[in-house]
């Protein structure tokens, strides 16, 4: 559906990410790992369009368009919960991109709205300040904008964080039903294990792409030291 | 029952409270932004960088709107150009931007014959001043801000809880922010007949900021905060009135402290 092509991205002097080279398929449900710095969240965001100009190019599939189809769920704690908006206040964020300018939301919007937060489990608090609600039903309440945004590319960066072991599985099912259904769901996480089970495309990266392929594929002792343990290396090395 | 009456048998006394009531509602519509978004310090900002966009109007006769509504472009835009050239903070080329453009007002006011009385005017403001004119001027103006905001209140709300998704979306986000800044611009042309420039953006933030600590929603949050300013503006008003204090300061002070009552009963909750 899409892919990077030998994409380096830089802040400053620092290199995030180097030369990495990607694609994600509908229907697949890909997970992003690496450890804290590794460059995770550079390569989502620039799935995204985020980043102004990265060296290397993002490409599209013919018929997706690159925005008319993007859902981004960012990590919980990069928003306000303090903002005044109910729960389905937020929901209903997911049909802005839809609906275009000077449109307004119609029963079908608010029906859409309605099942997506039933899917998700938080339609009993949809009246709910989003201040008031836990870790857990604070991740279900984006996935319900996700939802009601109906993308074929589902971006998600860190779900999992902060969220109890219960919702954890909701969640990841969820998501694959997504990538049943043939969307392209696409989350970075640094939970080895719960990509594993639910994933059929790992990425392994440490600012630049160790490795890729399906979980019998990545999963072995090499790759996972190469991921983890050189970020470390390198740091010290930085440092010194 | 006299000492409400009494101040309104005099027009400018009536002609003021009218003012002070609309430019609270035309507050509460763009403060709400403001201070969900963060943007007090720009707001600020703006209201000293269309002061010389309003002194050239004067100096010229013309339409002093249309003199801070061209200064609020050209600052938006500076802010922007600055910030992405120089490769600085935000809040340098905002800091850099927003003092020259007051300096450069005050100068252009120097060099006019009647100095110090309007200058005084414009850096305090005098509500008991207002004209039937600036009246209507003020009625314009909130119906064509309050039209605009609702007619883009579903993007600015994304834009401003999450500026990733909406720019994932492929909302135009900066030009969003530009598009607040030139609608602040113009709510501070308002406020600045009545408390001046350097006291406007109290009444931009002050009420909504009190009203967010209280509200649960924004429409809520938008309600409240035309209460609150509107009751601390008549109060104000008033207030000066009897005690002969400066009407614009009086306002200001009448709204710091409902704002720090909205926070005491916060606390309590």
């Amino acid at each position: 559906m899409l892919g990077v092509e030998n994409l380096t991205v830089k802040y400053g002097p620092q290199t995030a990410l180097e030369n990495a080279s990607v694609r994600f398929e509908a229907g697949t449900f890909s997970a992003i790992i690496g450890p804290n710095g590794a460059g995770k969240s550079t390569l989502l965001k620039t799935l995204v369009g985020l980043l102004p100009d990265p060296e290397g190019a993002v490409r599209f599939d013919p018929g997706h368009t690159a925005r008319g189809c993007i859902s981004y769920v960012p990590q919980q704690q990069t928003l306000d919960w303090g903002f005044p908006v109910t729960v389905w206040d937020v929901a209903m964020m997911g049909r802005t991109g839809r609906l275009g300018w000077l449109r307004w939301p119609g029963r079908k919007d608010r029906q859409i709205v309605e099942d997506a937060l039933k899917e998700t489990g938080v339609f009993d608090l949809r009246g709910r300040h989003i201040g008031a609600l836990s870790g857990g039903q604070r991740q279900r309440v984006l996935l319900a904008r996700m939802l009601a945004r109906q993308g074929h590319l589902l971006l998600l960066d860190e779900p999992l964080t902060g969220v109890d072991a219960a919702t954890q599985e909701t969640l990841m099912a969820l998501l694959r039903r997504q990538a049943d259904k043939g969307r392209a769901v696409v989350m970075v996480t640094h939970d080895l294990e719960q990509a594993r089970r639910w994933c059929d495309h790992l990425v392994l990266v440490n600012r630049r792409v160790v490795a890729d392929g399906t979980p019998e594929q990545v999963y072995t002792t090499q790759n996972i030291e190469a991921t983890f343990s050189t970020s470390f290396l390198g740091h010290t090395h930085a440092e010194a | 029952m006299h000492l409400l009456t009494d101040p309104l048998q005099f027009d400018f006394f009536t002609r003021a409270l009218l003012a002070v009531v609309l430019v609270s509602v035309l507050c509460a519509l763009v403060g709400a932004w403001v201070v969900l978004r963060g943007l007090s310090y720009i707001g600020d900002a703006m209201s000293h960088a269309v002061f010389p966009g309003i002194v050239g109007a004067f100096l010229m006769k013309g339409n002093l709107l249309v003199g801070a509504l061209i200064a609020a472009v050209l600052t938006a835009l500076g802010i922007g150009a600055i910030g992405r050239r120089s490769g600085l903070k935000q809040d340098s080329a905002i800091g850099i931007v927003f003092v020259g453009m007051f300096a450069l007002g005050i100068v252009m006011l120097s060099r006019a014959p009647t100095f110090t009385t309007d200058l005084s005017n414009f850096l305090i403001g005098n509500p008991l001043g207002v004209t039937p004119a600036d009246l209507w001027g003020a009625l314009a103006v909130t119906v064509v801000v309050g039209g605009i905001l609702t007619a883009i209140q579903k993007e600015l709300l994304l834009a401003s809880f999450d500026p990733t998704e909406a720019r994932a979306v492929g909302l135009p986000v900066r030009r969003l922010e530009s598009l607040l800044l030139i609608l602040i611009g113009l709510v501070v042309v308002l406020t600045v007949q009545l408390v001046g420039t350097t006291l406007s953006v109290s009444l931009l933030i002050t009420s909504s900021a009190a009203a967010r600590l209280l509200a649960r929603s924004l429409k809520k949050m938008m309600l409240l905060a035309a209460a609150l300013g509107t009751v601390g503006g008549v109060t104000g008003l008033y207030l000066s009135y009897y005690q002969d204090t400066a009407p614009g300061a009086t306002i200001v002070l009448v709204n710091t402290a409902i704002f720090l009552a909205a926070l005491a009963l916060r606390r309590r909750e």
